[in-house]
């Protein structure tokens, strides 16, 4: 194969090479609010374990997975990180990186991953050549999002968000830009799925250096923040053993004037996770917001139920009163990958066509009734019981069967449908 | 009566998105979004943005840009905005060789718009707003890339804020979603300049009459003049803005899309069965439903 950056040396030898590798090992992003750990550094480490052997034996690699740990006292959460999968630990400890700021964490982050020394002393497989790390992870909340964006900027290489699926693999792509539309040969590509918008695309994002000559460019790492809830987390396993190092971070004077003057912590205003009843509606009230979702409160009120939307409804798509839209069209009743994981004794899904990351944020629940008059939607399949028609037909005749049924207390052993 | 020192610049980030609102968005038999049958509008967080950048007209007398890279009828989000922000100027940065960019492509370009739009006074712009994320692209990253580039305090997820003029820094307060764990709020400050994005739940709150008077006289003058925005509008392209022009759109962005797919629909993981919107049935589900979570309580 022709080498067309003129940078790297030979591909054909490169994947018995890799002792002379510039960009090496996955770098993971401990996050953690004032040592306590957010579950979405264990499921990062989690799949960072699992792609990083799926590699090493695939490419007869020695690439480490390495957690970056920021904070102020947080060195009992190193062996947690190598008990969870990491092969190492490089943490910095300071007063100003005990909650996370963008800038100064950018700053700290970017110069921990380019300090050879540092990385080769947390793995000794580091090349003498090494200059950045092949591969980042992050998480795609409040801390990661933006982190992950300042340190690709700061590191000049490709990001993709809210990921769901990693894979590791080559390819041959022709790419007018990056290949100067000519077949080349990629290796080790981290392969980044994310469900777009619609919750029913999923488009693979690739991050690839420019093998074009005339805009020759190596791009590494190839990062992502992945969403919380998705990676499962291995088992913490206190027998592994890793090396764990420390960073001694310069904070420069200018960082120290960001200053954060108060944090608290406030109640979740909905909090779906511990209702044993949740009735939540989707698109499919559409042809009268206003009178649906009055009609999805009297059933909620009747099962003492809370009340949860799908992800398309938290970007405000209706015209509704202030009062509801306030109320139900929020980020916080949001049930999915982007929102809640709530697996309640009951689960009543109304207009909700199902879309993945609105399956992943239910499909625990004890029994799934689901309102819908496409009998092909996606939710039926996660349903015990499917009404195939409009909610507007149903929840008036539903919600008149439960209070007639409630009020002459004919309850016990008359029911003829049963779960499946 | 204003001391030049305690003057204000912002600029506000802004994107043409596909308006997803019910009535405006056409999605495709499959459910994907069908993007020739839906039209474009000022996206709904960008609208967000130019509020604030609203508030920091009304209440520090600030002079306000309003900045968008995209094709040229995005111009039309500059006008939307302009309605909100009563913007004293528009820039649209347009060329073809801007498209296909990634956010590390895009957030070059913006950091150049926001140089050459700085270039009035001595200090440079003190504020930029973005939004939290376009409802199409949807990476929350082109905000704080931007900034990183510009070398401004990145503050993200902000919900209030104030200007110190004297003392040039900001105020703010923000919202830290921290998923398994917690929300925080949590109040900064920082000097300026600095690159706020608001949160989806940012609202700007005029407390004092006179804030509130200016703020109607603010609205009706954006009214007006949006009408006639051509008038403020400036059309930058990639040599007007001195790009290096490998750094930006297809050829400056590291990432690519490889594949779009549909996402293969998992297994049934329920039997279901199904039942149709008649009495008898009806009664049946309501039945069954008060037997499982009315009958044990």
């Amino acid at each position: 194969m022709q080498s067309n950056d003129g940078i790297r040396s030979d591909s054909n030898n490169y994947s018995n090479n890799y002792s002379m590798d510039k960009y090496q090992h996955m770098f993971v992003l401990f996050e953690h609010d004032d040592g306590n750990a957010l579950n979405v550094s264990y499921e990062m480490l989690g799949e960072a374990r699992r792609l990083m052997d799926y590699f090493n034996s695939r490419y007869s690699s020695d690439e480490r997975v390495i957690a970056i740990i920021l904070g102020y006292n947080v060195k009992h959460l190193c062996s947690k990180a190598i008990d969870a999968g990491a092969d190492a630990v490089i943490y910095a400890e300071h007063e100003a990186l005990r909650y996370p700021v963008v800038n100064t964490y950018t700053k700290v982050i970017s110069s921990i991953v380019r300090d050879r020394g540092l990385v080769k002393q947390a793995a000794e497989s580091t090349s003498s050549v090494y200059i950045k790390p092949r591969y980042m992870l992050f998480g795609a909340d409040s801390i990661g999002r933006h982190i992950s964006a300042t340190v690709l900027a700061e590191l000049n290489s490709g990001l993709a968000s809210d990921v769901n699926k990693l894979v590791i693999d080559d390819v041959t792509i022709t790419h007018q830009y990056k290949t100067g539309g000519k077949p080349e040969h990629y290796k080790r590509v981290l392969f980044m799925y994310r469900p777009d918008f619609s919750g029913f695309l999923w488009t693979q994002i690739l991050c690839l250096d420019n093998k074009n000559p005339s805009i020759a460019r190596e791009y590494s790492p190839q990062a992502c923040s992945v969403i919380p809830g998705v990676f499962k987390p291995l088992q913490l396993d206190g027998n592994r053993s890793g090396k764990i190092v420390e960073y001694k971070p310069y904070i420069d004077e200018s960082d120290l004037k960001y200053r954060i003057l108060k944090r608290e912590i406030i109640k979740d205003e909905v909090n779906l996770e511990d209702s044993k009843v949740i009735v939540a509606f989707g698109r499919g009230i559409k042809d009268d917001p206003e009178k649906n979702v009055r009609l999805i409160e009297q059933l909620a009120d009747l099962l003492n139920a809370k009340i949860a939307i799908s992800l398309p409804l938290s970007k405000l798509p209706f015209n509704v009163s202030s009062s509801i839209k306030e109320k139900y069209f929020i980020p916080a009743r949001v049930v999915g990958s982007s929102g809640k994981k709530v697996a309640p004794k009951l689960y009543i899904a109304v207009g909700i066509s199902g879309a993945m990351h609105h399956i992943v944020g239910m499909k625990d629940s004890e029994v799934v009734i689901s309102i819908n008059p496409d009998i092909e939607a996606p939710i039926k399949d996660e349903s015990d019981i499917f009404i195939n028609a409009r909610l507007e037909d149903v929840l008036p005749l539903l919600i008149d069967a439960i209070k007639s049924i409630v009020s002459s207390n004919k309850v016990v052993g008359k029911s003829t449908i049963s779960k499946q | 009566m204003i001391d030049s020192n305690n003057t204000l610049s912002v600029a506000v980030l802004v994107k043409l998105e596909p308006d997803l609102s019910e009535g405006s968005v056409t999605y495709n038999p499959d459910g994907t979004l069908n993007r020739s049958l839906t039209k474009n509008i000022l996206g709904p967080h960008s609208a967000i943005a130019c509020r604030a950048a609203r508030y920091a007209k009304v209440c520090y007398n600030a002079t306000v840009k309003v900045c968008t890279m995209g094709p040229p009828n995005a111009d039309l989000a500059l006008k939307e905005a302009m309605s909100i922000c009563d913007a004293d100027e528009l820039h649209l940065y347009t060329d073809r060789i801007f498209a296909g960019a990634d956010t590390l492509a895009t957030a070059e370009v913006l950091k150049h718009g926001i140089l050459r739009i700085s270039n009035s006074n001595d200090r440079g712009i003190d504020i930029v707003f973005a939004g939290h994320r376009a409802v199409d692209g949807e990476t929350g990253q082109t905000g704080p890339q931007t900034a990183w580039k510009l070398g401004f305090n990145f503050i993200g997820n902000v919900i209030d804020y104030r200007v110190n003029l004297k003392n040039r820094s900001v105020w703010a307060k923000r919202r830290v979603d921290l998923p398994s764990l917690y929300t925080v709020i949590e109040e900064v400050e920082s000097p300026l300049p600095v690159l706020i994005a608001l949160d989806p739940s940012y609202k700007d709150i005029y407390t004092t009459v006179s804030q509130r008077l200016r703020l109607s006289r603010i609205e009706r003058e954006a009214n007006e003049r949006s009408k006639d925005y051509k008038r403020y509008l400036k059309v930058w392209s990639a040599k007007d803005l001195g790009v290096d022009v490998r750094y930006v759109g297809l050829a400056g962005s590291p990432t690519i899309v490889y594949k779009v797919e549909r996402i293969p629909k998992v297994k049934a993981s329920r039997r279901s069965r199904v039942v149709n919107a008649d009495i008898k049935e009806l009664r049946e589900v309501a039945e069954y439903i008060v037997n499982l979570v009315i009958g044990e309580r």
